[in-house]
């Protein structure tokens, strides 16, 4: 659905909290129009005096997004059906990036190999423990 | 508290203790989710794992200021995407955003409804704090009535009304009901917000979205 940007939509892309075909969208739209930059700056200036909206508390506190668990039950078709609903209507309408980053976590945990995961995990663990109790 | 909050709290414990063992189950507990979310944005793979990875090195050298209220993954993701933003600056992809200067209200500085100059809702950071997990608090308990009610359908109206900032006719047809309701269910939260943040004695200035027309 193309319809005209919002301040909710610039406030989620500052967050990088929006599906990226929207992300893209509004990137293609700053590059084109300075005065939507003005606009975004705006927005994170009023963040750093600490004024927030109602919409950047809700999202940044995810206060409506399902549990992993939910999640989970929603793929095995188990979660009851006005649930469902809801967790798909926030999956999809909402578009939560969050909600669907885990939904693509759960889906992809039978699709990788067991080896490519370790691998994967070790790397992260060996780069990064130097800084363990630091 | 509920008991992943409760586990992740005892897992981070370990970690500032410096228990390899601890990150190791940190480590695979989060980075599937890390990796969709950053992978979702690049669509490269490599690219991918690496913002993952400095993620993962971002929240050990950040530990010591994290505040264990906060929900670990919600913690992990906002660091992932700060990371994710650098890269996509480093590579052309994302503009870098200035920060307007105080003023500048034409060009939105001031949220829609704040009639009040911007100096006087500058204020301290712990009171900042308060005010915001004030109106978390009154939000949080609000969606779960709705969902303990069944009351999906105000769940979803508030929800594009102000996340997505949807104007009234948009959700109105999103969610198939009347212009009306949406005014109805608008009007209902935000009596009820306001209620709850006179019961903290906040002042009005805080959240001018709570006093602005339906």
């Amino acid at each position: 659905m193309t319809r005209t940007l919002n301040q909710s939509d610039l406030e989620a892309y500052l967050d990088e909290a929006l599906p990226p075909e929207q992300m893209a969208r509004i990137e293609k739209a700053l590059r084109a129009d300075p005065r939507l930059i003005g606009q975004v700056s705006a927005i994170h200036s009023r963040r750093s005096a600490g004024v927030h909206s109602l919409g950047d508390i809700w999202r940044g506190g995810r206060l409506s997004c399902p549990t992993r668990e939910q999640l989970g039950s929603l793929l095995l078709g188990v979660l009851p059906d006005d649930a469902a609903d809801y967790v798909r209507f926030h999956l999809e309408v909402v578009g939560c990036r969050y909600c669907r980053a885990n939904l693509e976590d759960l889906k992809g945990q039978q699709a990788e190999g067991h080896e490519t995961v370790q691998k994967r995990r070790r790397r992260y663990f060996q780069s990064s423990a130097g800084y363990l109790g630091h | 508290m509920s008991n992943s909050h409760q586990s992740d709290k005892l897992l981070i414990g370990r970690i500032r203790d410096g228990d390899a063992d601890a990150w190791n189950d940190l480590i695979a507990q989060y980075e599937g989710r890390l990796l969709a979310y950053v992978q979702s944005r690049l669509r490269d793979r490599a690219a991918a794992e690496d913002v993952v990875q400095e993620t993962f090195i971002g929240f050990l050298t950040s530990l010591p200021n994290y505040d264990q209220r906060r929900p670990l993954e919600g913690y992990l993701f906002s660091i992932a995407a700060h990371k994710l933003t650098d890269f996509l600056r480093r590579r052309g992809r994302r503009p870098t955003i200035p920060l307007a200067p105080e003023g500048t209200s034409s060009s939105g500085w001031q949220p829609d409804a704040g009639a009040r100059p911007a100096s006087s809702i500058v204020r301290s950071g712990e009171r900042r704090g308060l005010e915001a997990a004030a109106v978390t608090d009154a939000l949080a308990e609000q969606i779960d009535n709705w969902r303990r009610r069944g009351q999906w359908e105000k769940l979803k109206c508030i929800e594009l009304l102000f996340v997505r900032g949807m104007p009234n006719k948009e959700v109105a047809t999103a969610l198939d009901i009347s212009e009306q309701a949406v005014a109805n269910h608008k009007y209902e939260f935000l009596a009820k917000l306001r209620t709850a943040v006179r019961k903290q004695n906040l002042s009005e200035d805080v959240f001018p979205e709570l006093y602005q027309q339906q």
